[in-house]
């Protein structure tokens, strides 16, 4: 589904991403750990296209990402604030993508409906504009959104980050729910190191741009995890 | 329809910004204006045929519109580099949404097309055209014509608006397309080489053979493609941060101001946000040129004994970047107040430093407007004379009112025309602090001499200047009075 090849970045003449090989079929769940710098948002904005390469190439799908389009649409995505549309409402900005993704307007009062435990009635109908809302709440609108069109291939910058707590316990349900009844191939990085154990089946772990680990989650991940970065 | 989504986008984007409400009285007026100016154009361009057969007898009134579309061309360019609005979008958002980017780069690009103002000039041409190019020439040609001027209009947009995306508008911009100008009627004055007869064979050739007009209609689009080239090859956002200039290091070593402790400590920080900034360096371009009024003033003969005016003129001179700075005080550290405030830094010291800085813009006044001194010893005096009332009565009134700003300066805007944290209650106050010693100078000089008068206010200076610790003490307590006040506006501010 993802194919990495021979991915490298260089800023000011240092590698901030070397990467020769990473495949990720379609359906799994996909963890990326490290400490701040490793490279997990500059690994995740050239899988989208975002910054270009210095040399490799990504595939989503077979599909070469750089200059083209057509992975958006089974592509879904948050990693930062910069991603909202900041001066709409939450209801407008959901009803832009729903049209993008030819999503009618049931399906998207369905998917609504479907959201309102997670947004714990704080988005909808508030009249408020994306940018006048919490950090949190902000994180949870870009979070669904990249959920609403159905994706095969999802992308979440440190999801957790910023969520209450019930919200983040709500955000893990939705993750393996997606995963295990759509087969969506799920990327999320994070620093809470129990969190991406119970959730993702593959954790890969960055160190300066490089693939230090790849682990197969079992109940000894979360250990050797932390005695990993113990150090 | 997605254009229609885009649209709409756009323009609620303008309507849910910043300041939106308060630029709308400005608007209403300027529509008024556009609404004037479209009449007065009505009503000259029904007249231009008599108006220019009666101007020159060597060319027909047609060869003389020709003759001056080439002029249009530089100056509409040159005119639209600076006023034109530049559409931009923030890409981003859209970059991980399944639409295509080339979708929405034409969308910016083919955007400025539909902008009314754009086509001002048909207010003069349409009658121009109904009333003269139509019973002389027909039909056919006229068709021409006004579409030769329509493509003229797209392809000045198009080429400016390439332009401004790879120039940006500063100061060298400017002085550049100033003297490309300047040099331009200065050839066609001394007819050295006259681009009125060339734009005549050439306007004529476009006009009035039919194929001409591809090859305009050609220019139009070759101006489109360079812009999405521009796109093209800036496809990732991070290109256009490259390109921004990069003055950030700029006094990274003022370790000389440690000497002078905490008030040192702040002064360093401010000195560097002065210069790091484009909206204050601005501020100081703008004041150097204000600087140079005082040529007007001293070498007119006109005001040599109104005091009061000259009074005026060296106060200004003196103190310019401290009144244009003045309402900045305490608003510039808006964004960061609340760390301040928590910071090992007492409000006495704050503002000492703030008084340093204003005595050290006083004594760069000074000096830089020295070369004043050559009309005269008179204004050495006078100059002197101001300074120290500067430094002993202005600066303590100006740190006294900026605590009295509840709004914060955000330093980070840098449009042109950026209004963003001032009022006209700045005005307000401005006017009596400069009107008040130039009362008293006028005043004192109709009943005794003008020395009498200089040395009354150096005199007033010099006791402020001597009480500095007793003021300084006044300004503390107004500012903790006010604290909180100041400090929820500014975090309300951001």
């Amino acid at each position: 589904m993802l194919h990495v090849k021979n991915l490298i970045k260089t800023y000011n003449g240092i590698n901030v991403i070397n990467i020769p090989e990473l495949i990720i079929p379609q359906g799994e769940c996909f963890g990326l750990v490290g400490n701040n710098g490793a490279g997990k948002t500059t690994l995740f904005r050239l899988m989208l296209d975002l910054i270009e390469p210095s040399i490799g190439q990504v595939f989503i799908d077979g599909q070469c990402v750089t200059r083209n389009d057509k992975w958006k649409s089974i592509t879904g995505s948050f990693l930062d604030e910069g991603f909202l549309i900041e001066f709409l409402t939450p209801e407008e900005y959901f009803s832009f993508v729903a049209k993008l993704h030819k999503k009618s307007k049931d399906e998207l009062s369905a998917f609504l409906n479907q959201m309102k435990d997670f947004f714990n009635g704080e988005i909808l109908e508030t009249k408020k504009l994306l940018r006048d809302f919490s950090k949190g709440n902000q994180k949870k609108i870009g979070i669904a959104a990249a959920l609403l069109g159905n994706p095969r291939l999802l992308i979440l910058d440190e999801p957790f980050t910023g969520l209450d707590p019930s919200s983040q316990i709500r955000l893990k349900r939705f993750l393996v729910d997606f995963q295990s009844q759509l087969q969506t191939t799920i990327l999320v990085s994070s620093h809470y190191l129990s969190h991406v154990t119970e959730v993702c089946q593959r954790i890969v772990v960055l160190e300066k741009g490089e693939m230090v680990k790849d682990l197969k989650t079992n109940e000894d991940t979360l250990r050797e995890l932390k005695a990993y970065f113990e150090i | 329809m997605l254009v229609l989504n885009l649209i709409t986008q756009q323009w609620k984007k303008n309507i849910r910004g910043e300041g939106f409400y308060k630029s709308l009285v400005v608007d209403a007026l300027l529509v008024l204006l556009a609404i004037c100016i479209a009449v007065v154009f009505l009503f000259v361009g029904y007249s231009l045929e008599d108006l220019l057969t009666k101007l020159s007898a060597q060319y027909t009134p047609m060869q003389q519109f020709n003759g001056a579309m080439i002029y249009s061309v530089f100056f509409g360019i040159t005119f639209r580099f600076f006023m034109q609005h530049l559409s931009t979008i923030n890409l981003t958002p859209y970059l991980i949404l399944p639409i295509k980017r080339s979708f929405v780069i034409h969308f910016i690009l083919i955007k400025p097309v539909f902008n009314p103002l754009n086509y001002f000039l048909f207010f003069l041409v349409m009658p121009f055209t109904y009333n003269y190019v139509l019973p002389t020439f027909g039909m056919a040609v006229s068709v021409r014509f006004v579409l030769s001027l329509v493509f003229l209009t797209w392809f000045n947009s198009f080429f400016t608006s390439f332009l401004k995306r790879i120039f940006t508008v500063g100061f060298f911009s400017i002085l550049i397309l100033s003297a490309f100008l300047v040099s331009i009627i200065y050839l066609e004055y001394i007819h050295y080489y006259s681009f009125f007869h060339l734009s005549v064979k050439l306007f004529s050739f476009l006009i009035f053979k039919p194929f001409a007009l591809l090859l305009q209609f050609g220019l139009v689009c070759i101006a489109f493609g360079l812009n999405k080239l521009f796109f093209a090859r800036n496809y990732y956002p991070e290109r256009f941060k490259e390109r921004k200039v990069d003055n950030r290091m700029l006094f990274a070593d003022l370790g000389f101001l440690n000497r002078f402790g905490v008030v040192g400590a702040i002064m360093s920080v401010n000195i560097r946000m002065l210069f790091r900034h484009k909206r204050t360096l601005s501020v100081m371009y703008i004041s150097a040129f204000f600087l140079l009024y005082g040529i007007a003033f001293y070498s007119n003969d006109l005001f040599k004994d109104s005091v009061g005016l000259l009074y005026l003129v060296a106060m200004c001179n003196t103190g310019m970047l401290m009144f244009m700075f003045g309402q900045w005080f305490l608003s510039w550290d808006g964004s960061h107040f609340d760390n301040l405030m928590t910071q090992n830094i007492s409000i006495r010291s704050y503002i000492n430093a703030n008084y340093m800085l204003i005595f050290l813009f006083n004594i760069v006044c000074f000096v830089i407007t020295s070369p004043y001194f050559f009309f005269g010893i008179k204004i050495f005096y006078l100059h002197m004379s101001a300074f120290v009332f500067n430094i002993g009565v202005n600066a303590y009134l100006i740190l006294y009112i900026s605590t009295f700003k509840t709004r914060p300066i955000k330093l980070l805007n840098t449009s042109a025309s950026n209004y963003q944290g001032s009022s006209y209650k700045h005005l307000k106050i401005i006017l009596p602090i400069l009107l008040l010693p130039v009362g008293i100078v006028y005043l004192i000089s109709t009943f005794a001499n003008m020395w009498i008068s200089l040395w009354v206010l150096t005199f007033i200076g010099l006791v402020g200047i001597m009480l500095r610790e007793q003021i300084i003490t006044l300004c503390v307590n107004q500012f903790n009075k006010r604290k909180f006040v100041i400090a929820s506006g500014f975090r309300e501010g951001e």
